[in-house]
């Protein structure tokens, strides 16, 4: 099943780092997937004191993010998340958020015919449907972080 | 006691205060007359004013009583041209927003011709005037540097979440917050051209005090169907327009 969280306004990296770290330590968590406007191509001429974006560390890796989060999906297998997703977006989001479960899934699960023109005939492993923007390159858009083994 | 706009709310006051003429707007901020006439962006800073015809005083106008009951405002004296400037207000707790500028406009301003869209207002005046008045919108209670954006083009965001600082939304990206002083600078003039030195506007209103200040109903501040005396007016003016002279009672 997939959840949204529908934060009250848009998220700086900074936010989004915590989030993002507190979210993927809970074990059910499978797959996240910001959405939001992208950073515009100027960002990186910017002043540095007026940059928003930066590399975040989630698990300990390096994520480049693309987009400003305006809403994060998340996949999980247990409604008793939920519970514990709704405790730490209190505790990361300030400005009031809402969690959607009003559809069966946020994350697309099947193949389309984007895939196909985008990878060609070949088999995607389930992890990855959903994941890209046809769009854009895969490199710029998932980052697959290695789940934390350690106890 | 002047009729303004009724209700009794805070918002109810707020709006009389700025239609009401008489009331002394308060002064939040100081942005000189240089940092104004580089975020308008209609001649450089120092330069003359252009003049689409000669001074009033040199032309030969044809006797008219109105001429003469009427005091020509000091643009339209020298001939200047017609220039605007054009706010976005966001709807999350902007201190205004377009219907009321447009009404405060028309009772504090002479001279001017103003048009109001759902997100974003324009008012046009002789240039020398516009410069005045856009100061007094730009340092008084009119302007907050996060939620009042100045935009001549692409005004898009008046509607959209704010950002996490506090900002609206603006795909230009004219203002932007400085993470270093905490003030929101205007690095381009209201159409998004470059500017060499940013302007600082200052920093925006904490979440409280602009509560306190908005022009905007909304049912997570002060909704409108609370404010019981302006629901009652709305109502009144909605069935007398809808009768017009009609009595139901007599018939025509």
């Amino acid at each position: 099943m997939d959840i949204e969280i529908f934060p009250h306004r848009v998220l700086g990296s900074d936010t989004t780092e915590k989030l993002l770290n507190d979210l993927e330590s809970l074990e059910d968590v499978k797959r996240t997937v910001i959405h939001g406007p992208r950073f515009p191509k100027t960002e990186e001429t910017l002043p540095p004191q007026y940059r928003e974006r930066r590399v975040i560390q989630v698990n300990g890796e390096d994520v480049t993010l693309q987009v400003k989060t305006g809403r994060i999906f998340v996949e999980l297998t247990m409604e008793s998340t939920i519970k514990e997703i709704e405790d730490i977006c209190k505790k990361d989001i300030p400005y009031g958020f809402d969690i959607n479960q009003s559809r069966t899934s946020y994350i697309r699960k099947e193949q389309t015919v984007s895939d196909r023109i985008k990878y060609g005939d070949m088999e995607l492993p389930e992890d990855l449907v959903g994941m890209t923007d046809q769009y854009s390159s895969f490199d710029d858009h998932v980052k697959i972080i290695r789940k934390d083994t350690l106890d | 006691m002047v009729q303004i706009y009724p209700g009794t709310s805070q918002v109810a006051q707020n709006r009389r205060n700025f239609t009401n003429p008489e009331y002394e707007l308060e002064k939040l901020r100081e942005i000189s007359d240089e940092d104004v006439v580089k975020i308008l962006g209609h001649k450089a800073p120092g330069e003359e004013y252009k003049s689409v015809h000669p001074p009033l005083d040199e032309m030969d106008e044809p006797d008219d009583s109105v001429r003469e009951l009427v005091t020509p405002i000091d643009g339209a004296k020298a001939g200047d041209r017609i220039r605007y400037i054009q706010f976005v207000d966001s709807m999350y707790f902007a201190p205004a927003q377009p219907f009321l500028r447009a009404r405060s406009y028309l009772s504090r301003f002479r001279g001017i011709d103003t048009g109001t869209l759902s997100g974003r207002q324009v008012v046009e005046a002789r240039e020398r005037d516009l410069e005045k008045l856009s100061k007094t919108l730009l340092e008084t209670e009119y302007f907050d540097t996060a939620r009042t954006g100045i935009r001549g083009a692409g005004v898009h965001g008046h509607s959209l979440r704010l950002d996490e600082n506090g900002l609206m939304f603006d795909m230009l990206r004219r203002q932007v917050f400085n993470k270093e002083t905490g003030n929101v600078e205007m690095v381009k003039d209201q159409v998004g051209r470059e500017l060499d030195e940013p302007v600082v506007l200052g920093e925006p209103l904490d979440e409280e005090t602009l509560r306190a200040k908005t022009t905007i109903y909304r049912i997570d501040g002060e909704a409108y169907k609370d404010d019981v005396e302006a629901v009652k007016v709305c109502q009144r003016i909605h069935v007398s327009r809808s009768f017009g002279a009609f009595n139901p009672v007599t018939g025509w």
